[in-house]
């Protein structure tokens, strides 16, 4: 848990660029907020290890994301079952339900497609916006953070001295 | 682009794909085996275990070892238990979340098996085992002590009597009342008097005599008027009388009706030994068909399936949600098949008298999707106890409105050995040994539950009674059921699955009653005589009141004709001997009404 959190540490204070932080959590959020056992997580895991997208950022999303759908469900649910009801897309659907493959991804059930069709909604403007707050940390609040008394201790703690070693590691 | 991707990535997917692979196939038995029991015990009520499961993906099927599912009536007992489950699964369907299974095998179906724990989910009630204690209600023997019997009983002639004598005094005090009202002696000799004093009163010319003739009219209305008025009592009168010596007759017939009452209350009446069949045999034929009617019961909802709850218009079809589960919305398929399928299903029954061999078709959740019902055949030749038995079945459930199951058994040369029919105390009945030929037809039309048992059964060997009976009526019938050695046996169960009415009849009833009957009948005559006898003597004096009661009437007859009689006369000596009126004139053609 020390070591996760140290490297997460480092990830946000590392050279590493923000957009793979942020792609990270953005795939965090399908695979999190969706039933983890789904086939498109199978493509999301794929994603996540062959694009250089953070993992520490992914993983910690994932935890996050996961327990916040146990409270978006309700809502998942009515935007499920607008959808797959929506007297336009009944063809869509339809067609779709033949196919083994769709079956298999279990979209007729109404919080996958609900939480599914939120997550991909909100993929671009979570991307962006994540982007934007991680360059505007590490450029203002970065060096008042390494000031702050919290800092100083957390800096004296061993969760730092893991950190330290990772970096030294990476860097070496 | 090169900066985006690792391609050493997709090894780490590789791996990790791998991973989850193994912790699947490691743990995908127990996760099938969990679901089954889960599944099982809630649809039975009671827990449904699984020793082993083993899926096999290439090809695709399911091996459950040991299946037990627990009576839940009897958390000791498994009501089946089965060796060895092996199906073959079709992998593409499955991927479709659809459990279709071409070939199912059972081996080793064992019914009412010991279990070594409980396999209850809840509080059983202890139930009652029906057991035939019943007590036979034999007609008796004993002749009541009629004197007894008529001081307990409330007889009816004695309150009819009771009630007539009542209303006679009633009426009486009523019509004496009105006598006194209506127009008698006094008022007669006021008419006299009136008539006396025209006569007098007589005069000369028009004037005199259209004045006579006017009180003439006068009076000659007020007799009338008092004369339509007794008329009218008298007829009332009569009316009322008639009525209570109606009721008088009546009480006469009485006495036959307490005698019948009171020898079918003291089982003086053979009506007993004309069901003895449905005694003995009706209530452990309607314990089988009730333990038919609750196993029917629990499995109709598999029969029918979500599907057929719901109306089927074309558009999409949403279940019912689950808690955080969401709902799944179902499209029509261009195939439709149902969720579950088994299309042929290969049992082997181990049972103590032997194996069955059966084949089961079509047994899915969704009958209306497949549009085939579920079929049954089962049978087994040589068996320890019956010569050969076959069991054929249809549970149709396509249209759920319309559902129509038959079920035909038959069984040739059943061995029947011990067999307790009466546990009553006064007569114990057994069947040592035994052969049937039976067969049943069963149909559940909808609700409408309809069964004809037929069954012959010879070379009978029948216990009956008691050593040191002294009863006549029990040895009797002990001797006639000794001498039976076949019976033709007729069982007809109609009803609901709720409710059911058995009716048994046999050639047992006939024997029974020729055996027992004109005994019981001679001392039902003897009883009825004495109490006809006794009856007669303690209803002759109220009745000889009650005849002078009704001979009281006779002089309020007398009276009211009397009355009637003097006052026509008084009419009559005023219009014939006082007046004379006839052929006399009145000016302008005018007419006198006399």
């Amino acid at each position: 848990m020390i070591k996760l959190l140290a490297k997460l540490l480092r990830v946000l204070n590392s050279e590493t660029d923000p957009g793979q932080i942020s792609l990270g959590l953005c795939f965090a959020m399908i695979a999190g907020l969706t039933p983890l056992l789904s086939l498109h997580n199978l493509v999301v895991l794929l994603l996540v290890c062959i694009l250089r997208v953070n993992v520490a950022a992914f993983l910690l999303g994932l935890g996050v994301f996961t327990g916040m759908a146990f409270l978006l469900d309700p809502l998942f649910h009515l935007i499920g079952l607008a959808v797959l009801t929506a007297p336009a897309l009944e063809g869509l659907w339809t067609s779709l339900y033949q196919s083994v493959w769709w079956r298999l991804e279990y979209f007729n059930n109404s919080i996958v497609m609900g939480s599914l069709v939120f997550s991909i909604g909100l993929f671009f403007p979570v991307l962006l916006v994540s982007n934007l707050l991680i360059r505007r940390y590490r450029h203002h609040v970065l060096a008042w953070v390494q000031k702050t008394k919290i800092m100083q201790m957390l800096k004296a703690s061993k969760l730092y001295e893991t950190y330290e070693t990772l970096s030294a590691w990476r860097s070496g | 682009m090169a900066k985006w991707i690792r391609w050493w990535g997709l090894g780490i997917f590789a791996v990790v794909a791998a991973i989850l692979g193994c912790v699947w196939f490691l743990f995908v038995d127990g996760w099938v085996a969990y679901l089954i029991e889960e599944a099982g015990t809630e649809a039975v009520g009671a827990k449904v275990q699984v020793d082993a499961a083993d899926l096999s993906l290439f090809p695709a099927g399911l091996t459950l070892t040991r299946l037990q599912v627990t009576d839940p009536k009897e958390p000791m007992t498994n009501a089946v238990e089965i060796a060895q489950v092996a199906m073959g699964l079709d992998g593409l369907n499955l991927l479709r979340r659809k459990v279709i299974v071409e070939e199912m095998l059972l081996e080793g179906v064992r019914l009412s098996t010991p279990r070594t724990s409980s396999g209850a989910t809840r509080d059983v009630s202890p139930q009652e085992k029906e057991s035939g204690m019943f007590s036979i209600d034999l007609p008796s023997l004993e002749v009541p002590d009629v004197k007894k019997i008529l001081e307990q009983e409330d007889l009816e002639t004695v309150r009819l009597i009771e009630t007539l004598k009542a209303d006679i005094k009633g009426e009486k005090e009523t019509w004496e009342a009105r006598l006194k009202d209506l127009p008698g002696k006094s008022q007669l000799a006021q008419y006299k008097e009136r008539v006396k004093n025209l006569k007098k009163a007589k005069k000369g010319g028009v004037e005199g005599i259209l004045g006579g003739v006017g009180e003439v009219q006068s009076l000659q209305q007020d007799i009338e008027r008092e004369i339509e008025s007794l008329k009218g009592a008298k007829k009332e009168f009569e009316e009322k009388v008639a009525l209570l010596r109606t009721r008088f007759e009546q009480i006469k017939t009485a006495p036959q009706r307490d005698i019948q009452h009171l020898k079918a209350k003291y089982n003086l009446s053979p009506q007993g030994l004309a069901n003895m069949s449905q005694t003995l045999l009706g209530g452990e034929i309607g314990s089988w068909v009730r333990q038919g009617a609750e196993w029917y019961e629990r499995a109709k909802p598999f029969l029918e399936g979500a599907q057929a709850m719901q109306g089927k218009d074309g558009g999409p079809d949403v279940q019912k949600p689950l808690r955080g589960k969401g709902v799944d919305v179902h499209f029509k398929e261009a195939h439709p098949l149902p969720d579950f399928l088994i299309r042929h299903t290969k049992v082997s029954v181990n049972l103590a008298l032997g194996d069955l061999a059966g084949m089961v078709h079509n047994i899915t959740t969704d009958q209306p999707t497949l549009g085939q019902p579920t079929t049954f055949t089962f049978s087994g030749d040589q068996l320890k106890g019956v010569k050969s038995v076959s069991l054929e079945g249809v549970l149709n459930h396509v249209v759920p409105a319309q559902s129509q199951d038959q079920l035909t058994v038959q069984a040739k040369g059943y061995e029947l050995t011990n067999l307790v029919l009466s546990k009553d105390e006064k007569w114990p009945v057994a069947l040592t040994n035994g052969l049937g030929d039976m067969t049943i037809n069963a149909q559940l039309q909808g609700q409408a539950l309809t069964a004809h048992g037929g069954a012959q059964l010879r070379g009978l060997q029948l216990s009956a009674g008691q050593e040191g009976d002294t009863n006549p009526l029990t040895k009797a019938l002990s001797s006639a059921v000794t001498d039976i050695s076949q019976v033709v046996l007729q069982a007809d169960v109609k009803g609901t699955l709720e409710h059911q009415d058995v009716t048994v009849s046999s050639d047992l009833d006939r024997i029974l009653q020729n055996a027992a009957g004109k005994m019981v009948n001679d001392l039902a005559a003897k009883f009825g005589a004495e109490l006809q006898s006794a009856i007669s003597a303690k209803i002759a004096e109220p009745m000889k009141q009650l005849n002078a009661n009704m001979a009281g009437f006779g002089g309020m007859a007398g009276d009211l004709t009397e009355r009637v009689t003097q006052h026509n006369d008084v009419l009559k000596s005023l219009l014939e001997k006082s007046l004379p009126t006839k052929n006399l004139k009145l000016p302008g053609g005018l007419k006198l009404p006399f």
